[in-house]
């Protein structure tokens, strides 16, 4: 059972503050301890802005060890967008997020979460009218429950 | 001369589990639409620099610190561009000879 949660118009100064309210998401939802954020932020910190994946979008994440208590899924929306330093794909606008209590137990829904992604997930987040919405489709997104999407 | 067996594909990222596996996805549909036979794993930088995979995929700021572990280092930015994986596999594969 994956755990999904979602946050819209959120103000962020920067990148840190960004990956800091993405994965709120997830201890705010119960799937992620109190340290996630910024073991999140440490990942940056330490191996560049990777984490940026494609146009606009970051996957915000850390080590199941970290503070993973079940897997978790979070979409966070910011209300302007903030620059990661990625060579190719800021600024980011959208922030996936996810969490893991041990190095397996994801992969099923992070490969369903990659699947729809390439189907064009990000534009129908990006499409989604508030908070509930954005939920709603990822939910529907990582369970194969299409919603109301 | 041809590939008489499955390729090994190594999709590279800082912690191994996220973004790799996005990845990982993107370049087995790619490898799909190719015909190409291949296996792909994905993991982290330190992991990978003790792996002698065919071809090895990642961002720039990774792939850059990994340019000797594969004959066929291929550098990604966005891991939503198919298409344009597609065409970088279909360009460094056929200059191996490795694809059918």
């Amino acid at each position: 059972m994956t755990v999904v949660g979602a946050s819209d118009g959120v103000h962020a100064a920067d990148w840190r503050e960004a990956v800091r309210a993405a994965a709120s998401v997830l201890v705010g939802v119960g799937a992620a301890g109190p340290g996630y954020p910024d073991a999140c932020v440490r990942v940056v910190e330490s191996s560049g802005p990777y984490i940026v994946m494609a146009k606009g979008l970051a996957l915000v994440h850390a080590r199941p060890e970290e503070g993973g208590l079940a897997v978790g899924v979070g979409v966070t929306r910011l209300a302007a967008p903030v620059d990661f330093g990625h060579p190719d794909n800021d600024p980011v606008d959208l922030l996936l997020t996810f969490c893991t209590p041990d190095a397996d137990s994801h992969v099923a829904a992070l490969s369903t979460l990659a699947r729809q992604l390439l189907a064009g997930l990000a534009d129908r987040l990006r499409a989604a009218p508030d908070q509930d919405a954005l939920a709603a489709v990822l939910r529907g997104a990582v369970t194969g429950d299409r919603g109301r999407a | 001369m041809a590939l008489d067996r499955r390729l090994d594909v190594l999709a590279v990222c800082g912690v191994g589990m996220g973004t790799s596996l996005m990845l990982k996805m993107t370049a087995e549909d790619a490898l799909n639409s190719l015909g190409v036979d291949a296996r792909v794993e994905n993991t982290d930088i330190g992991s990978a620099r003790g792996m002698s995979p065919d071809v090895v995929i990642g961002q720039g700021m990774h792939t850059s610190e990994l340019e000797d572990l594969a004959p066929v280092v291929i550098t990604v930015s966005d891991f939503l561009d198919k298409e344009g994986l597609v065409e970088q596999l279909r360009e460094r594969l056929s200059e191996k000879g490795w694809l059918a």
